[in-house]
């Protein structure tokens, strides 16, 4: 079996948990509006024995520091078709304050080998990591994050739409932007009394703006593999008991435009079950469980392998084969 | 509810404890002791040199180093002995890494001092380990004896958090 669909969903589901994961811890820094207090006491011995006495009592306030940095999430190109396109990114409040983010996607990025059309920009609401429809909050202009807390991280969806004269290969970059609501500019610049509780606001070393570029390559052929079985026990049933005969069938569809190579469908024989001989068939016409007599070849050691070969955008192909329950 | 009560009755003993201090001090202290707190600010001179100045406190934000200094001064004409002075270290700073070596601090709220290097700090797990400059709870500096009208001034460098 192709298994390269298969993986690639999954290598992607476990970068995103790790992301959501490592969102919440805090990293070190002291919430702006703190006050920091100090009193200093002091006991000694004079003519009249020990006494103690305390300092005036000193206050710091700490103003608020805005930074944010902004990371792509999908882990590399995102394989896509012309149409719709989904981009992953999180946006993290770096400073010690509340803040909110205005997002702005720029989908003209230089070295583009085509431009997408940005739709629109969303949160992930239910913190799935994955863009749902009508479930996930859709910003509207001027698209800007809720208010995170310092240290906390949002999931951004950019939904593209791919023109349909992308050609196989090409790849295209989207920018998203994310920039302080309180303000932006050269770290050291203030924003007085603009921070949480009145405190001064000012500038940190990421300039309170950020970008990060997720990346999309098209691919216009990816094979989709469905698996499944039925099972006939030996009393005319669907019971899966020794002697059952269960019929797997591998269905493959050749999906988008243009043509693949080599396209080889493997898999192997359960535990527990023996293969029927001469069950393998492509298409419902048999194939000889010999190897290299024709497409295809079968054994309870190797499994099956049928070498469809070159196939076409819009082909569907159906691999079948029995074994028994042993 | 008991658990309540525990959590509210030791702010209370808290409180009222450090409502007797300002009653002992208001009977006029033979010592005056006066608290400022100044941020360091690194600059670069006409030679190109770093340059670090004490300025007031303008911007202050996790990583700003500050100099917490405690000026004390003995108004009497007698000497004035086993002068200690205690400064907490709010949770929100810590000791300045370049502080000095040899500054008396405790790393267990004021139970013991010693100088930070020969202090260990003990891990929920039992562990133990060396102290570090985070450690520090408190900073104690002794003087034996301030002459009549004699005055001084110590500094805590810090940096917040």
């Amino acid at each position: 079996m192709n298994t390269k669909p298969l993986l690639r969903p999954l290598f992607a589901t476990t970068v995103l948990a790790t992301f959501t994961f490592s969102a919440p811890v805090m990293a070190e820094g002291v919430v702006a509006g703190t006050l920091i207090e100090n009193t200093a006491t002091a006991t000694y011995e004079d003519g009249e024995g020990e006494k103690t006495v305390d300092s005036n009592t000193v206050t710091v306030t700490v103003d608020e520091l805005l930074d944010v940095t902004v990371t792509s999430l999908d882990g590399g190109p995102v394989g896509t078709a012309p149409g719709q396109a989904v981009l992953s990114y999180e946006v993290t409040n770096q400073g010690n304050g509340p803040e909110a983010f205005t997002l702005i996607a720029d989908p003209a990025v230089a070295g583009n080998d085509f431009d997408t059309v940005v739709e629109l920009i969303a949160i992930d609401t239910n913190g799935n990591g994955v863009y749902d429809d009508g479930v996930d909050e859709i910003l509207t202009g001027p698209e800007t994050t809720p208010e995170l807390a310092a240290d906390e991280a949002v999931t951004v969806f950019v939904v593209v739409t791919v023109p349909g004269d992308a050609n196989d290969t090409e790849v295209s970059q989207v920018e998203l932007r994310a920039d302080a609501v309180t303000g932006t500019g050269a770290p050291g610049d203030t924003f007085a009394g603009a921070g949480v509780g009145g405190v001064d606001a000012i500038v940190g070393t990421t300039g309170a703006s950020a970008i990060a570029n997720g990346s999309l390559v098209i691919g216009l052929i990816t094979v989709d593999l469905t698996k499944a079985v039925s099972v006939v026990d030996p009393f005319g049933g669907t019971g899966a008991v020794p002697g059952s005969v269960a019929t797997f069938t591998i269905s493959a569809e050749v999906v988008g435009d243009g043509s693949l190579d080599a396209l080889v469908i493997t898999d192997a024989i359960p535990a527990d079950t023996t293969y029927v001989a001469g069950s393998l068939a492509l298409d419902g016409n048999p194939l000889t469980d010999a190897d290299g007599d024709d497409a295809g070849s079968a054994s309870d050691a190797a499994g099956i392998s049928v070498d469809i070969g070159t196939v076409n955008g819009g082909d569907t192909y159906e691999v079948t084969f029995d074994v028994t329950i042993d | 509810m008991k658990t309540f009560a525990k959590i509210i009755a030791a702010p209370l003993l808290i409180a009222s404890a450090s409502l007797g201090v300002p009653a002992l001090a208001q009977e006029t202290p033979s010592v005056v002791v006066s608290g400022d707190v100044k941020q360091v600010e690194v600059s670069t001179n006409a030679d190109g040199e770093e340059v670090t100045n004490l300025v007031d406190i303008d911007l202050t934000v996790p990583g700003t180093r500050l100099v917490f200094r405690t000026n004390y001064e003995n108004t009497t004409s007698e000497v004035i002995r086993n002068f200690t002075l205690t400064n907490p270290m709010h949770p929100s700073v810590r000791l300045a890494p370049d502080a000095d070596e040899d500054l008396t601090v405790s790393v267990d709220g004021g139970d013991t001092w010693g100088s930070l290097s020969s202090l260990s700090v003990t891990e929920e797990d039992g562990s133990t380990r060396t102290a570090t400059h985070a450690d520090v709870t408190h900073v104690r500096w002794t003087i034996a004896e301030i002459p009549a009208g004699g005055s001084g001034q110590v500094q805590m460098p810090a940096v917040i958090r």
